[in-house]
């Protein structure tokens, strides 16, 4: 009896030893220091259905809660924003873009993530420190000689410098991949080699399923880079028919600043994929995250 | 499961959804392949950008020899141009509004456009262009830039406000001591002390300097003059301006308008009664306030100063060394300018609201008539001839001589340093660049 009602009482008690009372009190308070942190993304979706006059009156743009509401729905704003500049096109070429330079970062940086994190060679360590040592280089030092060199491999005005560097690995997948290959259980790839299985199988068949979630988190970042990238359209791409959204949306900012209520549809549709992946992916990323040791 | 389930048909949902959009097919594009291609880039954007593809359009209809290929690069157009110029494949020609003429000149990126113009052409141009449309685009005696709108700014004001305190619209102020006099009348505040309406804010230093006698260069001896008693009096009547309203409600006032494009700008809403602003809000409040009771005139001097005075800037074309159509992108800046033709290019500067750059081209009949239905745009036409409205100093360090003068505006205007200090410090800070860069080695 004595122990049922002790389980009575750990169930209505949480891990840190919280009755519902004070759980409901924490998620209140958590609640409550979210709002800043969501304000901006409301204020965001408000605007996009509010007209230009209700936005900016004689006092000017401002935020409080009562202001969040719209009196009256402007769903044309989107219609406006999405007609302004051509975001279908937009949008088609950046999941291209994202869908092959995630395929070729991941697949590449997974490869010698593998050899980093598991196959000896000479001088491992300093190829490794050389790679990382990658990461310090800014990008505005390497700018001009990579530009030149695609414009001598004929590839400006094309999408090629945009996806092909992807194939060649990411100092930082590497990085954040060979940590998370270096945790997982040696013996199997053991048991593996003694079935007469190559290294190229036990990457691919053991190494490969067990890394799902540092494998996504990579990609995630990927997708992410590719999708907010402004410089690299910028400096490659001559055609207007090319242009990726995070180029347009910057091009929609110059033509449009003053015009808030399109200006935040737009940027509203913009941010509206990324939330909607991080919603699918939000728990193999997080696992990916805490298990990769990049908190 | 079931919500396992439902995640997955989401992705699916969402793969197909981009597979689709990715092998959609684009539109083709027109072009006229025989014809050789002169590659353009332009900042424009929005509204604007329509204006520029009818140019392009017109332009490419109007001969057989060249396709202009047009590319408007809103942001980071500056950067694309020097890895363009850096990587070998800069465009033909580009359109320009930013301080880039000394810099990229002395470091051989864009050309001198003389040869690439007739001698009757170059004449013609020598002779008949506004002063300030050399100035904009000369530099060190060369022709780098060609103007293809000039920027005036003027004072709009609202007479129906005039009205309403008692004031004679029909009387404007003649000296900037009598707006002063009557901009209190003007304001309007709430309960709580905030601005609700503005009668009169100056406008900045560099228009306002000139028109005390000052200025930041002096054109006929080709010298920074920075340290002028003129510029330290029109800085302290812009602060003097500012302490009336207090510095910190306008600039609550100010940042309730943010970027004031089109119909959100203050003056249209009535936030501001009298206000300086360029004359492309002509074009503006036609097309978004078409009704509204304004006026433009020239902003008046301060008792003693000089009259027809103020700053400018400009629209202008520049050509890269490395540009591979060169002639081709002369002759769309032929085309556009009305080098070769100011009657025909009347017409452009009616689509933009821009102000053009040759009397012929003012005086074209399509151009009047565009004078008779905006007759707003005379007070600023008639500062065209001005020697007294000024561009950038054309020096070297023409960007940074420009970030330290707005700097030290803000700086007075904020109350942190006074406008003497602020001339002084402008002064010192300058000379050390000039002789960090003699140092170096850097041209001067």
């Amino acid at each position: 009896m004595a122990t049922q009602n002790s389980r009575l009482s750990r169930g209505s008690r949480s891990a840190f030893g919280l009755t519902l009372g004070q759980r409901w009190m924490v998620h209140i308070c958590l609640l409550i220091m979210c709002i800043p942190a969501i304000l901006p993304a409301l204020w965001m979706v408000s605007t996009s259905l509010k007209s230009n006059a209700d936005i900016t009156g004689s006092s000017g743009t401002s935020i409080s809660i009562k202001d969040l509401i719209p009196q009256q729905l402007h769903g044309e704003n989107y219609t406006s924003a999405l007609t302004a500049v051509p975001f279908d096109i937009y949008l088609q070429n950046t999941l291209m873009l994202c869908l092959i330079s995630v395929i070729g970062a991941v697949g590449s940086s997974a490869v010698v993530a593998y050899g980093f994190a598991r196959i000896p060679f000479r001088g491992k360590g300093f190829w490794f420190s050389l790679m990382i040592a990658t990461m310090a280089l800014p990008g505005q030092v390497t700018m001009v000689p990579v530009f030149a060199l695609f414009k001598a491999l004929g590839w400006y005005g094309t999408f090629l410098p945009l996806i092909v560097p992807a194939f060649f690995g990411s100092a930082f997948y590497v990085f954040l991949l060979s940590q998370f290959f270096k945790t997982l259980p040696e013996e199997m790839a053991e048991s593996a080699r003694v079935d007469g299985a190559s290294e190229w199988t036990i990457f691919t068949r053991v190494v490969l399923p067990l890394s799902k979630s540092a494998l996504a988190t990579c990609a995630l970042f990927q997708f992410l880079g590719v999708w907010n990238d402004f410089l690299g359209p910028l400096l490659y791409l001559n055609d207007p028919r090319q242009y990726t959204v995070g180029y347009g949306l910057q091009q929609f900012l110059s033509a449009f600043g003053s015009r808030w209520a399109e200006l935040m549809a737009a940027t509203t549709v913009f941010t509206l994929p990324i939330i909607v992946l991080f919603f699918f992916a939000q728990k193999t990323f997080i696992q990916g995250i805490s298990t990769t040791g990049g908190k | 499961m079931g919500s396992i389930s439902l995640k997955n048909a989401g992705m699916v949902v969402l793969t197909i959804c981009a597979i689709g959009f990715i092998f959609k097919p684009k539109p083709p594009v027109q072009s006229y392949p025989d014809r050789e291609k002169v590659r353009f880039w332009h900042m424009w954007s929005g509204e604007w950008k329509d204006v520029i593809d009818k140019i392009v359009l017109r332009f490419n209809q109007s001969q057989d020899k060249y396709e202009l290929i047009a590319l408007s690069i809103p942001s980071g157009a500056s950067t694309k141009f020097l890895m363009g110029v850096a990587g070998g494949n800069p465009p033909d020609v580009m359109a320009q509004w930013e301080q880039v003429i000394p810099t990229w000149a002395e470091s051989g990126l864009i050309q001198d456009l003389r040869p690439l113009m007739t001698p009757d052409e170059y004449e013609m141009f020598d002779r008949e262009a506004y002063p300030l449309v050399k100035k904009i685009g000369m530099y060190k005696g060369k022709l780098y830039g060609v103007t293809t709108g000039i920027n005036i700014s003027g004072i709009y004001y609202r007479p129906d406000f005039f009205r309403e305190v008692g004031l004679d619209p029909d009387q404007f102020p003649k000296t900037l001591e009598e707006i002063d006099a009557i901009a209190p009348k003007l304001d309007v505040w709430d309960k709580d002390k905030q601005l609700k309406r503005i009668g009169w804010l100056s406008p900045n230093w560099t228009s306002l300097a000139p028109a005390f006698g000052g200025g930041f260069y002096d054109w006929e001896a080709g010298k920074l003059t920075l340290d002028r008693p003129e510029n330290v009096r029109a800085l302290e009547y812009m602060v003097n301006s500012r302490k009336r309203l207090g510095f910190d409600r306008v600039v609550r006032f100010q940042s309730g308008y943010g970027s004031d494009f089109g119909a959100a700008w203050s003056f249209i809403g009535g936030a501001q009664a009298i206000q300086m602003d360029g004359m492309w809000r002509i074009e503006q409040i036609g097309k978004y306030a078409p009704k509204l009771e304004y006026r433009v005139t020239q902003m008046p001097p301060p008792k003693g100063g000089v009259p027809l005075s103020g700053s400018t800037g400009g629209n202008f074309m520049i050509i890269p060394t490395g540009a591979k159509n060169p002639k081709g992108a002369a002759a769309f800046l032929k085309f556009w300018s009305g080098i070769d033709n100011p009657e025909r290019a009347a017409e452009f500067y009616t689509w933009g609201g821009w102000l053009p750059l040759y009397p012929r081209v003012t005086n074209a009949k399509i151009y009047q008539d565009y004078l008779k239905k905006y007759p707003q745009y005379r007070p600023m036409l008639a500062m065209m001839d001005s020697q007294h409205v000024d561009p950038s100093p054309p020096v070297i360090i023409q960007q940074f001589l420009m970030d330290k003068i707005n700097q030290k505006q803000d700086l007075a205007l904020r109350g942190v340093v006074s406008p003497a200090q602020a001339v002084k410090d402008l002064t010192r800070e300058v000379n050390e660049e000039l002789g960090r860069r003699r140092k170096l080695g850097y041209a001067e």
